[in-house]
C-alpha cells in the first residue's frame, strides 16, 4: 500500500526523466562547462587552469560594450518590424483566411525548407551592388552608381526581419484563431467602431501571441551572427560575431564563455522585465 | 508543491552544487601540456628525421612506424604495410574534378597504384576555425580522425610550436626529396621540412576589377584610396592583413616590433573607421569581387586566374609595390594519425609528375613540384595541336600565372613566426580594426 501511493506520487516526475535528462546533458552540462571555462585563465601552450578569474566579465563587457548596444538596438528593431509585417499577416489569416488557411501557413513556413544561410545568401545575390535589382536602378540613372544596401545595418535588420518572420506570425496567428468572432460582433452591437473593436477586443486577446511572438524573434536575433556576417561590415559586428571569433579564431575561449554568459544574462533580465510589464498578465488572459 | 522557504534553501544548495561543479569541471578540463603526454609524438630533435642513406626507392625505406621516432636507419626493419586507406583533410576548390563523373582523377589514380583508398574531406575553410575543430583533441591527446591535413604555413608553425604534428621521415618522401622546387625547401615555418612538406602554394597580393577602379593599381595604398570607399576589401586572417599591412609601412614582417605592429593598426584604423572597408573576408570576397561588389581587395594570386577564366575577365591580379606574402599551404601528419603509412605514400605521390601537372591544370596554383610549368606549356602545345584551342589557351595562362617570375619572387616575403604573446597581441591590435 504505502508502496503504491508512494509510486502514484511519483508518476509525474517520471514522466519528467526523458526531458530531464535530455537538459540535464545537453542544456546543464554544456552550461556548467561554459561556466568552468570562462573563469579559467592561461593559453594554448600552457593549458588552461581555473583560477576564478571572475574579472573576465568586467573586461568582455567594457571591450564589447558597443556590440551589446548594437545588438540589442537591431534586436529590438527587428522584433518591432516582425510584428508590424507579421500582425496583419496572422490577423489575415486567421479571419479572412477561409479554406486557405493552411495552405496560407504553409507559405508561411515555406521559406524554412531551405537552408537558413543558403536564404541569407539568396539576398546577398539579389542586392548585389550591380546585381538584378540595384544593377538594373543603377543603369536606368535612378540610383547612384555608389548607391548600396548590402554591408549597412539596413540590410543586417532586413536579414534579420525576414528570417525570423515566421516566428512572429505562428503564435501570432494561434493567438487570433482562438478569439471568438462573437465577440467581435458584440463589441460591434455596442456601438463599438471597427477600429475600436480591434484596440479594445482583438488587441487584448491577442496580446499573448504578441508576447510569444517577440520572445522568439527578440532572443535568436540577439544572438544572430549569420546575418551580420554575410549581409553587414565592420560597422555591424554584433555580439554572435565576437563571441564566434573569439572562440574560433583568435581561440580566447574564457572571454567567449563570459560573453555567452553575459548575453544570456542580459536577456534574462530583459525577458522578466518584459514579462513583468506585459507578458505574465495577458498570458494568464489568453 | 514547492513551499517558499524550502525554495530558499533550496537554491543556495544548488548554488554549491554548481560551484563544486565548476570546481572539479575547472580539474578535469585543465589541458594536459600536449606534447609530452601524447604517445606517438616523439619529442625528438629535428635530427630524427635526417635519415640519410636511404635509396630513395620508396618500397626499401626505413622505420616506417610513426608511433616511434624514426631513428637510426643501421637497423633493419621489416617492409612497412600500409593500412589501405588515407584520410586528408583540405580545402574547398583544392583538387581536381572530372567534370562528367565528378571523381578526382588525381585521387583514383594513386589508389589504382598502390591500392589505397583516399578518403578526401574538405574541411578547411579558414586555418584559425579549423585549429578550433581540431585543437581540443590535439591537446587531449587523441586522434583528430585526420591522417593528412594540409593548413597553411603560420598555422604549421603554430602546430609544431604547441607539439602537434609528427616529424616527417624523409626516407619515405624519395619523390619530395628529388622534385621539390628550391624556392619551397627548408622554409620559414618549418625549418629543414622537419615536419611538413608543401601541397600548393601562392602569392597574397591586391585583385581588382579595372573597369571599377578605373586605373590599373600598383599600391597598397590604393586600398586606402577614397576614391573607393566601401568598395575595398581586406582579410580577416589577422596575419595576412597584418603583414601585408606591415610591408607597406617598409617593415618586413619577420623583423616587425610591437611598435611597428602599432603603426600598422593606427595605419588602418582610420580608414576603417571612415567606412573606406566594405568588410573583411575569409574565402568570400572572391564572389564580392567576382559580382563586382568590391572594386579592389587583398587576395590569393590563384584565385585570380581562376576568376578571369571562368567568372570575370575584367579582374587582375597584381603583387603591391611594397611587396606581397609567398603563403605555402602545407601537408603534415598530425598527432594519433591512423593509417601514418598510407600518409607517407599519399604525401609523396604529390611530388611526382603524373599527380602534380593534373592538379595544377585544374587548379591553378603555384605547384611545389620541379617541372610542373613545362609540363603544362607542353600539354598545352599538344591541346592546340589535337584542335583543342579553347583548352589549350587556359592551359597556357594556368602556365603562365600560376608561377611566380623570379621577379616576382624577389618581391614576394615570409611571415613571422609569432610566440603565443605576439599573436596574442597582434590580434588585439587587429581585432580594434575589425571590430566596428
Amino acid at each position: 500500500m504505502p508502496l503504491r501511493r508512494r509510486l502514484r506520487w511519483l508518476t509525474p516526475y517520471l514522466f519528467l526523466v526523458p526531458g530531464g535528462l535530455w537538459l540535464i546533458a545537453f542544456f546543464v552540462v554544456p552550461m556548467i562547462v561554459m561556466a568552468s571555462v570562462s573563469l579559467q585563465e592561461g593559453s594554448l601552450g600552457t593549458g588552461y587552469r581555473l583560477t576564478w578569474n571572475f574579472a573576465v566579465y568586467g573586461q568582455v563587457i567594457n571591450e564589447y560594450l558597443l556590440q551589446f548596444w548594437r545588438s540589442g538596438v537591431y534586436a529590438l528593431s527587428v522584433t518591432l518590424l516582425a510584428l508590424l509585417f507579421g500582425y496583419p499577416i496572422a490577423y489575415t489569416i486567421a479571419f479572412r483566411g477561409g479554406r486557405a488557411k493552411n495552405i496560407l501557413l504553409l507559405l508561411v513556413i515555406l521559406p524554412f525548407f531551405t537552408a537558413f544561410i543558403i536564404r541569407t545568401l539568396s539576398w546577398k545575390l539579389i542586392l548585389a551592388d550591380n546585381g538584378f535589382v540595384l544593377g538594373t536602378l543603377k543603369s536606368l540613372g535612378l540610383l547612384d552608381q555608389s548607391f548600396h544596401v548590402l554591408a549597412s545595418p539596413i540590410a543586417v535588420i532586413s536579414g534579420l526581419t525576414y528570417n525570423f518572420l515566421p516566428f512572429m506570425v505562428l503564435p501570432l496567428y494561434v493567438a487570433l484563431e482562438k478569439i471568438d468572432p462573437h465577440l467581435i460582433e458584440a463589441a460591434n452591437d455596442l456601438y463599438a467602431s471597427r477600429l475600436q473593436a480591434f484596440l479594445r477586443v482583438t488587441l487584448p486577446l491577442s496580446m499573448p501571441g504578441v508576447f510569444a511572438g517577440s520572445l522568439l524573434v527578440f532572443i535568436p536575433a540577439v544572438g544572430d551572427f549569420i546575418n551580420a556576417d554575410i549581409l553587414g561590415s565592420r560597422d555591424t559586428t554584433m555580439i554572435g560575431n565576437i563571441i564566434q571569433r573569439l572562440f574560433l579564431n583568435t581561440n580566447a575561449y574564457p572571454e567567449a564563455s563570459a560573453l555567452g554568459f553575459v548575453v544570456m544574462a542580459v536577456v534574462l533580465v530583459l525577458v522578466a522585465i518584459y514579462a513583468r510589464v506585459v507578458g505574465a498578465r495577458e498570458l494568464t488572459v489568453g | 508543491m514547492n513551499s517558499r522557504p524550502m525554495s530558499s534553501r533550496g537554491l543556495i544548495v544548488a548554488a554549491t552544487l554548481v560551484l563544486v561543479a565548476v570546481a572539479g569541471c575547472g580539474i578535469a578540463a585543465k589541458s594536459p601540456t600536449p606534447a609530452a603526454t601524447v604517445s606517438p609524438a616523439p619529442t625528438a630533435p629535428p635530427t630524427a628525421s635526417g635519415t640519410p642513406g636511404a635509396s630513395g626507392s620508396p618500397a626499401a625505406s626505413v622505420t616506417p612506424t610513426a608511433t616511434a621516432a624514426p631513428t637510426s636507419t643501421a637497423a633493419p626493419t621489416p617492409q612497412p604495410t600500409p593500412a589501405g586507406q588515407v584520410i586528408f583533410g583540405n580545402w574547398p576548390y583544392y583538387i581536381d574534378v572530372d567534370e562528367d563523373t565528378g571523381a578526382n582523377p588525381t585521387l583514383d589514380q594513386f589508389t589504382a597504384q598502390t591500392g589505397i583508398d583516399v578518403n578526401y574531406l574538405e574541411v578547411i575553410a579558414d586555418n584559425s576555425q579549423f585549429f578550433g575543430t581540431i585543437q581540443p583533441d590535439l591537446a587531449a591527446g587523441h586522434p583528430t580522425g585526420y591522417d593528412v591535413i594540409a593548413p597553411s604555413d603560420w598555422m604549421i608553425a603554430r602546430l609544431i610550436r604547441l607539439g602537434y604534428l609528427q616529424p616527417l621521415d624523409k626516407s619515405q618522401l624519395p619523390n619530395w626529396q628529388a622534385n621539390a622546387q628550391e624556392v619551397l625547401r627548408d622554409p620559414w615555418y618549418d625549418p629543414g621540412n622537419v615536419y611538413s612538406i608543401p601541397w600548393q602554394a601562392g602569392i597574397v597580393g591586391i585583385g581588382y576589377n579595372e573597369k571599377l577602379t578605373g586605373r590599373p593599381i600598383t599600391s597598397f595604398e590604393d586600398l586606402l584610396d577614397p576614391a573607393f570607399a566601401g568598395r575595398v576589401g581586406l582579410f580577416s586572417e589577422m596575419i595576412d592583413t597584418m603583414s601585408l599591412t606591415l610591408l607597406s609601412l617598409g617593415v618586413k614582417p619577420q623583423d616587425a616590433t610591437p611598435a611597428d605592429v602599432q603603426a600598422a593598426h593606427d595605419k588602418l584604423l582610420g580608414p576603417a573607421q571612415a567606412g573606406q572597408f566594405r568588410d573583411f573576408y575569409d574565402n568570400a570576397y572572391y564572389d564580392a569581387l567576382a559580382v563586382g561588389d568590391l572594386a579592389i581587395t587583398m587576395a590569393w594570386s590563384g584565385d585570380i586566374s581562376q576568376m578571369q577564366l571562368y567568372d570575370n575577365p575584367d579582374v587582375k591580379f597584381v603583387i603591391p609595390d611594397t611587396g606581397g606574402l609567398l603563403f605555402v599551404d602545407n601537408m603534415v601528419i598530425p598527432n594519433g594519425a591512423a593509417h601514418p603509412i598510407d600518409a607517407y605514400r599519399f604525401m609523396d605521390y604529390w611530388y611526382t609528375l603524373e599527380a602534380a601537372v593534373p592538379l595544377t591544370e585544374y587548379i591553378g596554383y603555384f605547384s611545389p613540384v620541379v617541372g610542373v610549368q613545362e609540363q603544362v606549356r607542353l600539354d598545352a602545345q599538344a591541346a592546340r595541336d589535337a584542335g583543342h584551342p579553347r583548352y589549350a589557351d587556359k592551359l597556357d595562362q594556368v602556365a603562365a600565372d600560376s608561377f611566380p617570375t623570379a621577379e616576382q619572387l624577389a618581391n614576394v616575403f615570409d611571415y613571422k613566426k609569432l610566440t603565443e604573446d605576439e599573436e596574442r597581441a597582434w590580434n588585439d591590435l587587429f581585432d580594434d580594426v575589425l571590430n566596428g
